[in-house]
């Protein structure tokens, strides 16, 4: 694992242990290790033993990134297991050296799409390179040499040569040209498409694994922070006196608002420019003592002009701009006309809150500044990101900065800012040659988090004397965003008629991307309202889905047909599938099933994973729900590792259940109401169903498992709720509503 | 001075004895398997064995547990693993992990007085939250764990 250490750091003879590389060093050393393991372009570290280290480019929060990732290299470089660990690629290499790991960003579910490729080539690159050493070493040809456990071996001659004495000359030579080697066939392959268990699993169970909050560093003390309650707040003053000759503190510190992400190019967004508000830190020598000194500091804010917003005003903005005209982002037909001439109109209005991730562990970084150095700890989903936060936040140099990837307690997007990381180095920047670890406490992490927006819906569907779909209308404005919705304007369901609006209004809190982003938003909505159109035609959901994806419906003059067309054959044969591995219907007053399908498609032509969920839920008639049973059909393409698909479709379904059932944030005066887990409800183990998970066999391809089934198990349980005779769901959350059996029911 | 036993270890706790136990084993006693998640025992990540009995340590000042036997995740498997642990291993439970030393030794007191736990007491007793949706996975490596401790007659 990450665990290394180099005692001609920086902070020589001060580092004891724990998981600490420091600042000079250039590859991650086993502790103990004598400095010869050599990294072969970037991608792994041979070991003087033979043993590899494989770089994972991306964060660990919890999806298998680095057992997936681990796979691809090892297929092509024909790595032992046994032999293989791994460790985070660093960022300061990836940032200065052009990018040279290619996709380092951990959101979008796109680690092992974006990978797949690369990854798989690299291996084959250095496979090519360890070859050609052993061939010039043994005086013999690199065709017909092979590779096993961790030696190039000529099969003519019986002679091999292990890795670590090939490994310097290997990383002396330039990759080989892409097209000059040749990857593995699917039929050669022996790690990818299997269920190998993870490599981060036995130190998750035995205690052993180190997160951010876990990081320990020697003199380390430990920081408490209070940013501003309210969205854009100021810092006034605070009292340092009244809390300095408290146990253990040493130091109250103010930190600067200012950029917490996306500020410094290059960026894939740079448009994003996330910000901070001013916060006040205390520095103890526990976090206890740090934690009760800032709750005892007086500090004085100047709470700005969002003082007075709350959740009540924020539904009259929704509502407001729902009944205004909006911008028109997508028609087809004359939508207008239709719903004028159809022969029945159905109309509803949907709400979704904000949210927050609530990964379990909390924002933490533990920083190190001194002169014209940083170096930072935290749990990321962006460490490139993390590293330039932390070179702007210590004024130094980018190339003086230093940023070490830890396992994260989860991430959700909330990692995608590094707000934590900008607070950690400010407060180690007033106290130099102190490392110093932030906790951000699970209050301070709900209340100062960033959030996906609240949004509404305002949605029309016109049907004509048969029954059929002539026209959609929809109307979407959201509070503060950085982009419409992901998929609001797709609609896999062709329709003649579309008119699509979309408008937004001021919110305070940051905008945050969430794991389902805006699909979840929308995609929920939609089925809802399907489902809402199918109860008022008197057919049922699933069959009226199934009607409504006829590729013959499908404008033979749109320029997308042919997306549309594939779009529509996969949801078809995803219901298809879910429907018939769910089996019977559960019967009974107060039962009922919902299906949904979705897939996750950022832009045009982006292919992602496409899931098809039916759930089963039990009303007990006295306001009481059950989600019994979960069914979820996959096409992901290419399987990478069957185990970690099923757990993260499993994931994905528990959040999005989690998230519709209790999530809810609201403001009042200015400041998030909730504060932890006895009022921002989560999950519990006695509440979550069985879920059986049923992937379709494909060779495209492989696509993102991460987020996909967060939308369409959504869709699925408000269906659900309605088959099973209870209310028509259309705000979340759903603990919001009396689930009592309708009386038509 | 606070005196307690940490997994098998006379430990001397020379700390306020407010801090909550979960703090004084991260810091002081440098065990850092215990996770903070909440502070106010409702996540119980931070579950330890107090002489035997699983409780949340984020709220028990360590004044409490003097003279007591506190079992952490690292003390769990001292010499082999435990059982709770082999079963976590071979199901492929963790995902971020993060809650999961909770988990286990939640499992491992739960075991301890009912070998063979039905479904209602694991619902039960097991209250910790878990935000990767690790949950079908624990439920099969409790009944595993279960099978592992007692076979079957």
């Amino acid at each position: 694992m990450n665990a290394g250490l180099d005692r001609r750091g920086f902070l020589r003879g001060t580092l004891a242990a724990g998981g600490a590389l420091a600042f000079d060093i250039t590859i991650p050393l086993r502790a103990g290790e004598p400095a010869a393991a050599l990294d072969v372009h970037h991608w792994v570290v041979i070991h003087p033993d033979d043993r590899v280290t494989v770089r994972i480019p991306q964060s660990e929060i919890g999806q298998g990134a680095t057992t997936a990732l681990m796979q691809l290299i090892a297929e092509e470089l024909d790595l032992d297991l046994a032999l293989t660990d791994w460790a985070f690629y660093e960022p300061q290499t990836n940032v200065s050296q052009g990018n040279v790991y290619v996709h380092t960003s951990t959101l979008a579910s796109w680690g092992v799409k974006m990978l797949f490729e690369p990854m798989r080539l690299a291996g084959a690159q250095i496979r090519a390179l360890l070859l050609g050493s052993a061939a010039a070493q043994l005086d013999t040809q690199a065709d017909g040499l092979v590779i096993d456990a961790h030696r190039v071996r000529d099969p003519r001659t019986g002679n091999g040569i292990g890795f670590g004495a090939l490994a310097e000359r290997a990383a002396a030579a330039p990759l080989p040209d892409a097209a000059s080697v040749r990857l593995k066939s699917p039929q050669e392959w022996r790690y990818i498409g299997r269920a190998l268990d993870r490599n981060d699993v036995p130190a998750k169970v035995t205690g052993e694994a180190r997160y951010g909050i876990d990081v320990q560093l020697p003199g380390m003390k430990y920081a408490a922070v209070r940013q501003a309650p309210v969205f854009g707040g100021r810092l006034r003053g605070f009292d340092a006196a009244a809390v300095r000759d408290l146990p253990g503190v040493r130091a109250v510190v103010r930190i600067d608002a200012g950029p917490s992400g996306y500020t410094v190019p290059p960026t894939l967004w740079d448009v994003i420019d996330w910000q901070m508000d001013d916060a006040v830190a205390v520095v103890a020598d526990s976090w206890w003592q740090a934690e009760r000194a800032i709750e005892a500091l007086p500090i004085e804010w100047d709470d700005g002009p969002h003082a007075r917003v709350d959740s009540a005003g924020i539904a009259r903005d929704l509502a407001a701009a729902l009944d205004a005209p909006g911008e028109l982002v997508r028609s087809e037909g004359d939508a207008a006309a239709a719903l004028a001439d159809a022969a029945q109109v159905i109309e509803a209005e949907y709400h979704y809150p904000f949210l927050e991730h609530a990964p379990m562990e909390p924002m933490n970084c533990t920083a190190f500044v001194d002169g014209r150095r940083v170096e930072a700890w935290a749990p990321t989903q962006y460490g490139d990101e993390a590293l330039r936060i932390a070179a702007y936040a210590a004024g130094v140099a980018l190339k003086d900065a230093r940023f070490h990837l830890t396992l994260a307690g989860g991430g959700f997007g909330r990692r995608l800012h590094n707000d934590y990381v900008s607070q950690a180095v400010q407060i180690a920047r007033q106290l130099p040659g102190v490392p110093v670890k932030l906790i951000v406490s699970r209050e301070e992490s709900i209340r100062r988090s960033y959030y996906p927006p609240p949004l509404a819906a305002r949605l029309r569907a016109g049907l004509d004397g048969d029954g059929a779909l002539t026209a959609w209308q929809a109307h979407v404005v959201q509070g503060t965003a950085v982009e419409q919705p992901y998929g609001f304007t797709r609609l896999a369901y062709p329709v003649p008629h579309v008119e699509m609006r979309y408008g937004q209004i001021d919110t305070p809190p940051g905008f945050a991307w969430m794991r389902g982003v805006g699909h979840t938003q929308m995609a929920w909505m939609n089925h809802g309202f399907l489902s809402e159109i199918a109860h008022a035609r008197g057919v049922d959901t699933l069959a009226f889905q199934l009607a409504l994806l006829d590729e013959t419906r499908i404008d033979a003059a749109r320029a997308d047909r042919a997306d549309a067309l594939a779009r529509v054959r996969r949801y078809r044969r995803l219901l298809e599938a879910v429907a018939a591995r769910a089996g019977a219907r559960p019967e009974g007053i107060g039962r009922g099933r919902g299906h949904a399908v979705y897939d996750m498609s950022y832009v045009p032509g982006y292919r992602n994973s496409c899931i098809a969920i039916a759930l089963d839920v039990t009303l007990d008639g006295r306001g009481g729900l059950r989600v019994d049973d979960v069914t979820a059909s996959v096409d992901c393409g290419t399987v990478i590792n069957p185990q970690l698909v099923e757990q993260q479709i499993q994931g994905g379904i528990l959040f999005g259940l989690s998230n519709a059932l209790y999530g809810t944030i609201t403001l009042r005066e200015g400041r998030v109401e909730q504060s932890n887990f006895h009022d921002y409800r989560l999950l519990r183990l006695a509440e979550a169903p069985a879920i059986a998970v049923h992937v379709m066999p494909s060779d495209a391809p492989p696509t993102g498992v991460g987020e996909g089934a967060v939308p369409v198990v959504i869709g699925a349980l408000v269906d659900a709720i309605h088959a099973a005779g209870g209310p028509r769901i259309r705000a979340l959350p759903v603990m919001d509503h009396e689930l009592g059996l309708r009386a038509d029911a | 001075m606070i005196r307690l036993t940490v997994n098998g270890q006379a430990v001397e706790l020379d700390c306020d004895p407010d801090k909550p136990l979960l703090w004084a084993l991260r810091e002081d006693v440098a065990l850092t398997g215990t996770k903070y998640g909440c502070g106010i025992a409702q996540c119980r990540a931070c579950t330890v064995h107090v002489d035997g009995k699983a409780m949340p340590s984020c709220q028990l000042p360590v004044a409490r547990v003097a003279g007591k036997a506190i079992t952490t995740i690292e003390g769990l498997g001292k010499t082999a693993l435990h059982p709770v642990q082999q079963a976590w291993i071979r199901a492929n439970v963790p995902q971020c992990g993060y809650c999961q030393p909770g988990m286990i030794m939640a499992t491992a007191a739960l075991l301890a007085r009912n070998p063979a736990p039905s479904d209602a007491d694991i619902d039960a007793a097991i209250g910790n939250l878990c935000r990767c949706g690790t949950y079908p996975r624990v439920r099969a490596a409790i009944h595993a764990a279960a099978a592992l401790v007692e076979p079957p007659a």
